[in-house]
């Protein structure tokens, strides 16, 4: 008698409230999800590229960019994990323009690494280019002309991770003001490693952690290593044709 | 004698991983920890910090920090690259309150993640 009486309870007891759970996901949610998209690092060079995406992996990232490795059938790449490749674009002043209009529609990422002005203003105002990667004089005309040509704006982590003392106090100075320049015109920031070997690779929370140095948000950081590659990719892919003209 | 519960630290507890070309000990580590927090903040801020090692088995290790200092030991971990010539990358695991949650949700779960694909290949 008394086994059925608890039957018949527990059948009268209603589901769990739906509403108790929702509630508590979209306080948890907005916390968690900073680090739960997506992460690339946009600028590696690695000697093994398969053992590279393993650890890049296990790091958390969920693509690579490998520049000047041409990736033979050997290499096993693991699942879930993409790999592109980069063009680091190496010329004098007056001729990276006509090299970045050579390989502009070739599909793979460009990347100019940043020095003396006259470097990056050849390097900016000219349409097709991806990433200028730390440059070492930034000033308000560059960051107008990388925003009109939609350049991204790269930080070399990995000079905060290698070097120590004076060489890295002059690397957080260029960084700041260039990071002030890119807030005041909204360019978009990238966030790299400089990998050569998987020593060099750092988690994303930690590259969050490295930026905070030189006065980067959480979020900015976060979106310069999601949000950022994933628009770079985005206007690579082929349905796209120019800034509001896509096929769909 | 015990500080009283209001006054005492609030404290974190890092759970964290080296991946070495050797085999560190326990000391060497500890210096360059500390040699790496006082090259980024300074004297006062690396005893803002107050890190200080629970454990070190060659390869995972517990990391005690200030509670609102999380960010800054995270930096301090990231920025060491070599030790001695020896190239070094840590990883943060997770953090944690206790020792005892950090040993068992983060360092026992990599031990047996690690473990488990070797399993299935046999």
């Amino acid at each position: 008698m008394i086994a059925s009486y608890i039957l018949n309870m527990s059948l009268i007891i209603p589901p769990p409230n739906n509403r108790i759970s929702i509630s508590l996901d979209s306080i948890i949610k907005p916390i968690m999800s900073l680090f739960g998209s997506k992460f690339y690092d946009f600028y590696t060079h690695p000697d093994d590229a398969g053992l590279m995406a393993m650890e890049g992996k296990r790091y958390g990232y969920s693509g690579i960019t490998v520049i000047g490795h041409d990736a033979n059938e050997k290499t096993i790449f693991p699942e879930d994990f993409s790999i592109y490749r980069g063009i680091e674009i190496k010329a004098k002043p007056s001729r990276i323009r006509e090299e970045i209009k050579k390989h502009r529609d070739s599909g793979h990422i460009l990347i100019v690494k940043g020095g003396e002005e006259e470097i990056n203003r050849a390097a900016v105002e000219t349409e097709g280019l991806d990433i200028l990667l730390h440059p070492l004089e930034f000033n308000n005309v560059l960051a107008k002309a990388a925003s009109d040509n939609s350049v991204s704006l790269g930080f070399n982590l990995g000079l905060l991770i290698r070097l120590q003392g004076v060489a890295r106090v002059r690397e957080l100075k260029t960084m700041r003001i260039n990071l002030n320049h890119a807030r005041k015109y909204k360019l978009q920031l990238i966030l790299t490693s400089d990998a050569h070997s998987i020593y060099d690779l750092r988690a994303p929370r930690e590259m969050a952690a490295i930026s905070s140095l030189f006065g980067m948000t959480e979020k900015e950081a976060v979106d310069a290593m999601s949000a950022s590659p994933l628009n770079i990719l985005r206007r690579k892919s082929l349905d796209y044709i120019q800034e509001g003209i896509e096929i769909l | 004698m015990k500080t009283i519960p209001t006054l005492r630290e609030k404290k974190r507890y890092l759970a964290f991983e080296v991946m070495s070309e050797k085999t560190l000990n326990r000391q060497e580590l500890v210096r360059e920890i500390l040699n790496s927090m006082i090259s980024i903040y300074g004297d006062k801020g690396a005893s803002e910090i107050n890190p200080s090692l629970m454990s070190f088995d060659g390869k995972c290790g517990i990391l005690r920090c200030e509670r609102e200092k999380r960010l800054e030991t995270r930096s301090g971990l990231a920025c060491i690259n070599n030790i001695h010539g020896i190239r070094v990358s840590i990883l943060v695991l997770g953090i944690s309150g206790t020792i005892k949650g950090a040993t068992e949700k983060f360092i026992q779960q990599t031990l047996i993640n690690r473990s488990e694909p070797e399993k299935n290949k046999l």
